[in-house]
């Protein structure tokens, strides 16, 4: 009885083990944007969304297929896994750090993330778009937007490319990030 | 030692197999009044509410119904608290407020948005939980001179709506709660 015991013990361990392994792979697409909760104290703004993978689906649901607007948003959603957006507005310029944004961009040097827009401007600063693929498929999307007095970090978790993005914008807490079409660009 | 390694077993898969939903028993909307209350040295008051809100409700209600007026808490389900006429700018802004609402509703509601405006003294922040069959909506709103806490139950489909607007999905759901409330 104590071996049996013994055994469905380690084989609960196990499923639970295998259970949080295969979470922590869905979200690989997840950048931790904790680095930033310095910045709040400054900003005269912050906005932070957090939509998870079952809100999501709530949502999509709901959505109809007929309707050829929410049909099209319905298609862009299913997959999606989550929606994490973090938005910091300054009243003057200076109030974040390179090192703020870097916390950020280090993660998205890491493998499996590809830079596939880079645009700067010293006007209106940068606006940096990664996708991170496993394999041929896509788990995550990260907008990186910086200037001078607003800093906006979007990561969109799951199966999502810069079209989808763009047919997100302004819904789901997704900024109007006034993406062009323009050829990717390897980092 | 049986009874040990099969306790271990259970708490195992409790932990895997828990569902994220609702604490029937912790009545957190009064905690969150408590906490404002503390942190700020406020009372939440009973008051009759603005009229002006009912305008506002149309008008967004319309909007989310697709040019069909309705509710958007379910019959029954409303509870505010309300505090007028207070300095909440009196109390530096430092994050305690939403530090202690994250730690307070973090294991079983879920931040969806957070606003926060230390300057102008603003603060907005909004905690969903699954109830079964319907969604719980907390919302606590501080402004310079009044604040107030919201929950509310809402459908999938409201709700399915609500998150397609997330920043504003506070304003919708105080409008619609103002006119329509059972105060605590």
């Amino acid at each position: 009885m104590r071996t049996t015991a013994i055994k469905l013990f380690i084989f609960a361990t196990l499923v639970l083990l295998i259970s949080i392994g295969t979470t922590a792979q869905a979200q690989g697409g997840r950048v931790e944007l904790s680095s930033l909760d310095r910045l709040t104290a400054k900003a005269s703004q912050t906005v932070d969304v957090s939509i998870d993978e079952r809100l999501i689906q709530t949502a999509a649901k709901v959505l109809s297929s007929k309707e050829p607007d929410e049909a099209k948003v319905k298609e862009i959603v299913n997959g999606l896994k989550g929606i994490y957006v973090r938005s910091f507005e300054f009243e003057k310029e200076g109030e974040y750090a390179a090192a703020d944004v870097e916390s950020i961009r280090s993660q998205l040097r890491g493998p499996g993330w590809t830079r596939v827009l880079n645009v700067t401007s010293k006007r209106e600063g940068a606006l940096e778009v990664y996708i991170m693929t496993d394999g041929s498929s896509i788990g995550g999307l990260a907008v990186l937007a910086a200037d001078p007095t607003e800093l906006t970090v979007v990561n969109l978790i799951g199966p999502v490319d810069l079209e989808k993005l763009r047919a997100l914008e302004g819904s789901f807490g997704i900024p109007e990030l006034e993406i062009e079409s323009t050829k990717p660009k390897k980092k | 030692m049986k009874r040990s390694i099969l306790s271990g077993m259970i708490f195992l898969f409790a932990i895997a197999a828990a569902p994220p939903v609702v604490n029937a028993k912790g009545d957190d909307f009064k905690s969150v009044v408590k906490v404002i209350e503390q942190i700020y040295g406020v009372k939440h008051q009973q008051l009759p509410f603005l009229a002006r809100a009912g305008m506002k409700t149309a008008r967004t209600m319309a909007r989310i119904a697709g040019g069909q007026k309705r509710r958007i808490a379910e019959a029954g389900s409303v509870k505010v608290a309300f505090f007028e006429d207070h300095d909440f700018t009196s109390v530096k802004n430092d994050g305690n407020l939403r530090r202690s609402l994250n730690s307070m509703l973090g294991t079983t509601w879920s931040p969806i948005i957070q606003m926060f405006a230390p300057r102008a003294h603003d603060q907005s922040y909004i905690f969903l939980r699954n109830a079964g069959h319907k969604f719980n909506v907390l919302v606590v709103q501080i402004e310079t001179r009044e604040a107030w806490v919201i929950q509310i139950d809402v459908s999938p489909s409201t709700l399915a709506a609500l998150l397609q607007t997330p920043d504003e999905m506070g304003k919708i759901i105080s409008d619609d709660a103002m006119t329509n409330y059972d105060q605590e």
